[in-house]
């Protein structure tokens, strides 16, 4: 038995819905740039299930571009909260929550 | 295995773009040896842009870890003239028409949209390394860091501009906005510049997520994220459930339109100018736009002329709701950079008029448009970021009062670029306008060409306001403003020697101050009339003459045609 | 058989790095000695009942942002691997340029001390930053009846350097009374 392709569209047009919400609803950075995460991983699942659907690889090869980019982005968003935290006296990612990103 | 047969339409011969051995399609081939060509003539200036990062990075790396005034700036800006350089080389070799082509595995455009891209955002680097290295140095930020990230920054939106398909359109995207980010975060004794780098951050990668899904969508409905097979898929196939298509474009829009700040996408803008350094914002507001509007001319004109029917309402109000909500706005705000924040909104719907369009002069009159907002806004923050003082204390309106006191000569550059901006006959700022006007009346858009004119004198109010606050003399009056002609204004502790202010005049300063904050509230108002030290300002060298080249760039924009030529030719080699 | 013979290379290297990292970390590294009282947490000499809530400092994240970017470099060998033969030298060449970016980034990570540990040094020399609370500032070792002198231990004496260098009140050896630990 095999799952039909436009399954795994929806389900991941729901992890795009679920991170979008998640980033315009949560407070707290660190869920904020997992709610991204789970953005760019519904995008890549909905690059592959069309990569599948249509035979052709190209979907494929751009889920790494999008892989990568969003480990830059994670990398670049952990930066600039460091860079917060030197100017304040704290040691947690919990103390920058009252930003309202 | 082509990429293309055919025609594209009229006036567009697609032979010639295909690559020699038309091998190459998309991101894969089929079985047996394969050799990518690379074109290295095509891709010049993402590499020099590049490869100058690498090479400050690695310099800074080797260096002895000191202090190098004017280094890491004089390399940036090197890199910066070799690209516009490059990009005129480009030019001259496009302008035999045989040679424009898809390089790099298809991944590349070679045309003149490329090349006058890429002499775009080379004048970009240069201007910028030229007005921050003075800020960073008062700031004591210096370091290879801003500069590398500039150039990185400057390559991405190259990138952009040369994408022959919507992967690399991200990847371009994402080398630009990421470099974004951290510059506006690069102030580290700033509270306002984390912060305003940590908002820039996550809605960036909020609207880059929604760009790639959109191209995803895409992809899915058309089997392709190349542009000129999505175009031949479009041309060949009637797409009976577009649901997918329409949701993929619209979300592609939404994504470009949250880099470039169109209305209702630009909520991060005035906080992420606010915060971010000043001449970075300048860089940024003219490169960030640029390359999301070439981006989106890109993908909406090769790629979805087919739909141009569903698009074309969608950016038609984009730009209305961005002209009439950056003006407006811009009328209220007592913060200078959000002032100016709220105009490039007004001023990127005014590309977006132009987008709108959908013909030949509408994209040259958008590319015009955005290579001489670029020397306008440059040159603005570059002034700005004179005017707020040590540790960006002042950005409110109050600190360019009397700036035709302290240095009259950086008041009169200045107005001149706020008088572009307004839309002032005889500067760039008012061809850039009419051009767009007058491609939409092409079109027979009436209504849209009136919201324009109406968008720009709404703006001209809130420049004009800043212009006259420059002649307003800066020594403290006791006089309120509304109160009765004739009673307002105290003595001017110096003489007036600026070109535009009238000496001595108590009675016309307290009348320049009712003006110059009429309809402002109250808080507004108090805070417009705190004046600066009435102290000389001095301007840097490099800032100067980066400023010199804006000012004087744009009046001669705006006097003469060459630019204008130039940006006339983009569209011979495209249309729909 | 022959085949595998590449394979058994690739294992038996893995083997070599993994045991070699260890055994050079164990050689090279300094050697706390660690006792019960040393691995049980602090709280004012009050056992805890329950988990501490897992709070690291930002330090960390620097590590893991540096581990993440050059992890991720590496997705883009898989498609070379993949189309190794049909690419030849071209795309060894691309692939090598490719590396040699990374490289330039690690060496610009290097010479910025990013890869320097230890406490105090980085807190006390760049970011100005007051040190109000880290290990080294606020645990105070106490020679304990029966046990070597705390002196001995590397981790005390470079403690007590970067007490002094923050100036805390946890510096001041007049604060410095004997407390008493119980280890749960």
């Amino acid at each position: 038995m095999t799952v039909p392709g436009p399954w795994y569209l929806v389900l991941a047009a729901c992890l795009f819905g679920i991170g979008g919400a998640g980033v315009l609803v949560r407070r707290n950075i660190l869920v904020m740039y997992m709610c991204i995460e789970l953005m760019l991983n519904g995008v890549n699942l909905t690059f592959v299930t069309f990569s599948r659907m249509l035979d052709d690889l190209g979907g494929q090869a751009s889920v790494f571009f999008v892989l990568v980019v969003a480990a830059a982005e994670v990398v670049v968003g952990l930066g600039i909260i460091v860079a917060i935290y030197r100017r304040r006296t704290g040691a947690t990612a919990d103390d920058v929550s009252s930003l309202k990103g | 295995m082509t990429i293309f047969a055919g025609t594209a339409g009229p006036g567009c011969t697609i032979s010639n773009l295909v690559t020699s051995e038309a091998k190459v399609s998309g991101l894969c081939t089929a079985k047996g040896s394969l050799s990518i060509p690379v074109e290295y003539r095509s891709i010049a200036p993402v590499l020099i842009l590049g490869v100058a990062a690498l090479v400050l990075l690695v310099l800074s790396a080797t260096l002895p870890k000191r202090r190098y005034p004017g280094l890491w700036a004089g390399l940036t800006a090197l890199a910066g003239i070799a690209t516009t350089v490059d990009g005129i080389v480009q030019w001259a070799n496009l302008d035999n028409p045989a040679n424009t082509a898809l390089t790099v595995g298809g991944q590349v455009l070679y045309d003149h949209f490329s090349a006058f891209f890429a002499i775009l955002f080379g004048c970009a680097t240069t201007l910028g390394a030229a007005i921050s290295d003075s800020y960073l140095s008062r700031e004591a930020l210096d370091g290879p860091e801003p500069y590398v990230l500039m150039l990185a920054c400057s390559a991405g939106a190259v990138l952009m501009a040369e994408a022959a398909g919507l992967i690399t359109l991200f990847l371009g995207l994402e080398v630009l906005s990421i470099s974004l980010y951290t510059m506006t975060a690069y102030h580290r004794r700033r509270a306002a510049s984390g912060e305003a780098g940590l908002k820039y951050f996550i809605l960036g990668s909020f609207s880059s997520a929604v760009f790639i899904y959109g191209a995803a969508l895409v992809y899915g409905a058309t089997g392709s994220t190349q542009y000129f097979e999505i175009f031949q898929f479009l041309t060949g196939t009637v797409v009976v459930h577009d649901g997918v298509l329409l949701a993929g474009m619209a979300l592609l829009v939404a994504g470009l339109g949250f880099k470039v700040a169109a209305v209702p996408f630009h909520f991060w803008a005035p906080d992420v100018y606010q915060g971010a350094p000043t001449p970075f914002v300048g860089y940024m507001a003219a490169v960030a736009k640029a390359a999301g509007f070439a981006g989106l001319l890109r993908a909406l004109m090769l790629a979805l002329p087919t739909q141009v029917s569903s698009w074309r309402p969608a950016i038609w109000v984009l730009a209305v709701a961005s002209v009439l909500v950056g003006s407006v706005m811009a009328l209220v705000q007592a913060d200078l950079k959000r002032l100016l924040a709220y105009s490039s909104i007004s001023q990127a719907g005014y590309v977006l008029i132009g987008l709108q369009a959908g013909t030949q002069a509408g994209w040259s009159a958008a590319s015009f448009y955005l290579f001489t907002y670029l020397f306008m806004v440059v040159g603005t923050f570059a002034v700005v970021g004179l005017t707020q003082g040590r540790g960006e204390v002042r950005n409110d309106l109050g600190s360019i009062r009397g700036l035709g006191q302290r240095n009259p000569w950086l008041a009169g550059g200045m107005l001149v670029l706020l008088l572009a901006q307004a839309g002032v006959p005889l500067t760039s700022g008012f061809l850039g306008k009419w051009l767009v006007i007058s491609a939409v009346i092409g079109k027979g858009q009436y209504e849209l060409a009136l919201i324009g004119m109406v968008g720009a004198a709404i703006a001209a109010f809130a420049y004009l306001r800043v212009a006259l606050l420059m002649y307003v003399p800066a020594a403290p009056t006791p006089a309120r403003p509304g109160q009765p002609r004739g009673e307002g204004g105290g003595e001017p502790a110096v003489a007036p020697t600026g070109p535009g202010a009238p000496s001595g005049l108590a009675e016309v300063a307290g009348d320049l101050e009712a003006l110059a904050t009429a309809g402002l509230g109250a808080t507004a108002t108090a805070v417009a009339l705190r004046a600066p030290s009435t102290a000389r300002l001095r301007v840097p060298r490099a800032t100067a003459a980066a400023i010199a080249v804006c000012v004087a760039f744009t009046v001669f924009a705006g006097v003469s045609t060459p630019v204008l030529s130039l940006a006339h030719s983009i569209g011979l080699t495209w249309s729909l | 058989m022959d085949q595998y013979l590449p394979l058994l290379l690739i294992f038996a290297l893995g083997l070599v790095f993994a045991v070699g990292s260890f055994a050079a970390s164990r050689m090279l590294g300094p050697r706390p000695r660690l006792n019960p009282a040393k691995l049980g947490p602090f709280e004012s000499g009050i056992a805890p009942r329950r988990e501490p809530p897992a709070r690291f400092p930002v330090r960390f994240y620097l590590v893991a942002m540096i581990f993440i970017i050059f992890d991720i470099e590496i997705v883009f060998l898989y498609p070379l691997a993949v189309m190794f033969n049909q690419l030849g030298l071209f795309g060894l060449v691309e692939m090598a340029s490719f590396a040699l970016v990374v490289f330039v980034a690690f060496a610009y990570l290097v010479s910025e001390g990013a890869l320097d540990w230890g406490p105090g040094k980085r807190a006390g020399s760049r970011s100005g930053a007051p040190v109000t609370r880290s290990v080294s500032a606020t645990v105070r070792r106490v020679s304990r009846p029966g046990a070597p002198t705390p002196q001995a231990s590397p981790w005390a004496a470079r403690g007590g350097e970067a007490a002094a260098a923050a100036g805390g009140p946890a510096a001041s050896p007049a604060s410095a009374a004997p407390k008493a630990r119980v280890v749960g």
